[in-house]
């Protein structure tokens, strides 16, 4: 099992995760852009749009706007991921030194790797009670509830675990694992030279549960960073009044 | 028609459905209950395949809630299945079922569901109970339009035989007269007759309205239901053009600014009229054509005009003459900024002074195109005293009359009912005494609703009046003389 999880299932999520992407995309853009439907606020220009789109990406200015204790929930919860997810990629490849390389008259190693824990910890705590807020948001709101699946839940329940396991890891000493084993073990994968995984189990579940979550998002409505993207190129796009002024008349403009 | 009873007992309303022979007129021929879901399957994958904007909306939805709030029809009926996310989960979850990996292996687990004849008794009562307004797809965080997935499902169901009585009625309308209210070309003369007199009679002048006449510059192009229903819309239009001294026409053959096809059915109904439209251009040398008061008809004539073109006249070979399409009120709203026309708000006949008006911004006219500023700049200068409703401009709330929803059966009057409730607040929290709604729907859903919400004005007796918008531009022109000679 071991084995299995550490060495070969790996490869195929990653070529689950990619090609299910892929194809996913591509099946989105079978349909054309008929019309141009567009919604408010009506970019003058392509450049507006884009700025409109990435605004709404950064700030989730909509649920801000119409839904605020939404907001309070999904935006932290969504700040934290992404952190968690750079912090994984920098913590792990740099052995924590990444302030320390960033900034290094200012940082020293040792503060850079203290920062990094102390980020990652904090990021953790936040997006694992951001998420319990979301799920109890989906079980007591009527609105939300009345419009669920079982696999609403169901993804929040993944998330929930792996971001629970990988907290506990960072919170009780004994259970941790330390950057180098991470990166020992990563590097493996990535260099096609798979090593076996840490003796740690809790790394284990934390590990399968990732690459589960991963293999499931092409083919489930976590897709939806990338269908935020193909939505609103649809409908923030620039929009040209025609010009003024009618023919013929004797009061012209 | 009395309430759908589905096999599990539940109830749904739903509207009248259309005759066998008003189906035959259409060319519509109803498929046997036994192939409806396989075929409504077939046709489902056919939108998917051809409509992004469809695909996205069913792959899209995080199911995040943001929506129910933000829709009228949810506020007033508090029906799961009027949340806008759970409107398009009535497709989503067949979508998911037949054409999704995650449906197909997991099925109710990831809320996928059959296509059964339920599921479409279903979708031909909540589809048919979304006014396609668009809140939801401005204040969706992905922008997703639920209007997209009534819209497919509208048409799905229409070519599967199953057409609502209204919708039927008016497109069929739309292929013999060329408008959706059945109106002849001598029922529009003896119309403009009587409103010529009646403006004689206001301003000691007779202002004509020209129809078909060879050589127009300029194609005015009212909504039909200007002529059943709101008078002073017309006679508004013809004061503005007769102000400028305008070389316009109004045509018998395409006197309709609404197309209840981009509702129902593009493929034949909408392009009807496309197709009507430049053949009028091209008889009469149209240069320029002006849209009179629709909301959704103005969504329909910016966004689809020239793609549907392609199909309904310009085929390869072809060629047709491409003129500007454009609003009265973008050309009003100039106008007056360029100090060209003389308006008098203090002297309007159809807002004396102590009238309050209050504007309700069409959906399709705010979150189809950017004209709450234009309509705000046109009415401040027509009537003495605004009074504004909360929330406003594109974030307004439909009149719940919207994608012609208009229908007369007690069970969805009563939810037309239901779904002015947020307006109604909204009116009454304004301390407005006169309605401005520049729209034909909006009026035909205000003029009974305003009864039935028991909007008075202060005397707390009298019904509060509904006007359009260009009836009080028209009503306060000052007129140098006749024609500006």
């Amino acid at each position: 099992m071991y084995f299995f999880v550490g060495k070969i299932l790996p490869y195929i999520t990653v070529a689950i995760l990619l090609g299910g992407i892929t194809w996913r995309i591509w099946r989105w853009m079978i349909g054309r852009i008929k019309f141009n439907i567009t919604l408010p606020p009506f970019p003058s220009s392509w450049g507006a749009a884009v700025v409109w789109i990435l605004w709404q990406m950064v700030a989730f200015w909509n649920i801000l706007k119409f839904d605020r204790p939404l907001w309070v929930g999904a935006w932290p919860m969504h700040v934290a991921l992404a952190s968690i997810a750079g912090g994984h990629v920098l913590g792990v490849y740099t052995l924590g030194m990444q302030f320390h390389l960033l900034l290094p008259w200012l940082v020293s190693e040792h503060a850079s790797e203290a920062a990094s824990n102390a980020l990652g910890t904090t990021f953790g705590i936040i997006f694992f009670v951001a998420l319990l807020y979301l799920l109890y948001r989906r079980f007591a709101v009527e609105k939300v509830r009345v419009i669920s699946a079982t696999s609403d839940y169901l993804h929040l329940l993944l998330l929930l675990a792996i971001v629970g396991i990988g907290d506990y890891m960072r919170l009780v000493s004994s259970a941790s694992l330390h950057y180098e084993e991470a990166r020992h073990f990563m590097a493996g994968l990535f260099t096609f030279n798979p090593q076996p995984l840490p003796e740690n189990f809790y790394f284990f579940l934390h590990f399968l549960l990732v690459q589960i979550m991963l293999i499931i998002f092409p083919f489930s409505k976590l897709m939806h960073p990338f269908g935020i993207l193909w939505n609103r190129w649809i409908y923030n796009r620039p929009y040209q009044q025609p010009p003024m002024g009618l023919p013929g008349t004797k009061i012209t403009l | 028609m009395p309430k759908k009873v589905l096999s599990d007992g539940t109830e749904v309303a739903q509207p009248h459905r259309a005759p066998d022979r008003l189906m035959k007129r259409l060319h519509v021929r109803e498929v046997p209950d036994a192939e409806k879901p396989a075929m409504a399957i077939k046709w489902l994958d056919y939108y998917r395949k051809n409509r992004r904007s469809l695909t996205m909306a069913m792959e899209s939805c995080v199911k995040c809630g943001v929506c129910a709030e933000q829709c009228h029809a949810y506020l007033g009926t508090k029906d799961p299945n009027n949340i806008p996310a759970g409107r398009a989960d009535l497709m989503r979850r067949v979508y998911k079922r037949y054409f999704t990996v995650q449906g197909r292996l997991f099925g109710k687990l990831v809320g996928a569901e059959e296509m059964t004849m339920d599921v479409l008794e279903k979708w031909f009562s909540y589809f048919y109970q979304c006014t396609e307004c668009r809140r939801c797809g401005h204040v969706c965080p992905f922008g997703i339009d639920t209007c997209e997935v009534t819209m497919a499902g509208r048409e799905i169901l229409w070519g599967l035989g199953m057409v609502p009585e209204l919708q039927g009625a008016a497109s069929a309308a739309v292929f013999e007269r060329g408008n959706q209210g059945a109106m002849t070309q001598a029922g529009a003369v003896d119309t403009h007759e009587f409103l010529s007199d009646e403006l004689e009679e206001e301003r000691g002048f007779r202002i004509e309205f020209p129809v078909n006449k060879p050589n127009s510059d300029i194609l005015y192009v009212p909504s039909s239901a200007d002529y059943l229903l709101n008078p002073e819309t017309l006679k508004g239009a013809a004061q503005f053009f007769e102000y400028i001294g305008a070389n316009w026409t109004i045509s018998s053959y395409m006197l309709e600014a609404g197309n209840f096809g981009l509702l129902t059915d593009q493929h034949s109904v909408q392009r009807e009229l496309v197709r009507r439209l430049w053949w009028v251009v091209a008889d009469l040398g149209i240069k320029k054509v002006v849209f009179g008061e629709c909301g959704h008809g103005w969504r329909a004539w910016k966004m689809y005009t020239e793609a549907l073109t392609d199909y309904a006249v310009a085929g390869p070979g072809y060629t047709y003459k491409s003129v500007p399409l454009v609003n009265i009120h973008q050309e009003v709203a100039a106008l007056i900024k360029a100090g060209k026309l003389k308006l008098d708000p203090k002297n309007n006949r159809l807002a004396p002074s102590g009238t309050y008006v209050t504007l309700h911004d069409p959906c399709n006219y705010v979150r189809a195109d950017s004209l709450g500023d234009v309509f705000r700049y046109n009415l401040y200068n027509s009537v003495p005293a605004v009074r504004e409703m909360t929330p406003r401009n594109e974030k307004n709330f439909c009149c719940g009359g919207g994608s012609a929803v208009l229908y007369d059966d007690p069970e969805m009057y009563d939810l037309r009912i239901k779904f002015f409730q947020k307006k109604a607040d909204q009116v009454r929290a304004s301390g407005a005494n006169h309605i401005c709604a520049p729209c034909s729907i909006c009026k035909a859903q205000f003029y009974p609703m305003v009864k039935e919400h028991n909007l008075t004005t202060e005397d707390g007796k009298t019904i509060m009046p509904v006007n359009g918008l260009i009836d009080f531009v028209g009503a306060a022109l000052v007129f140098k003389g006749h024609r500006q000679i």
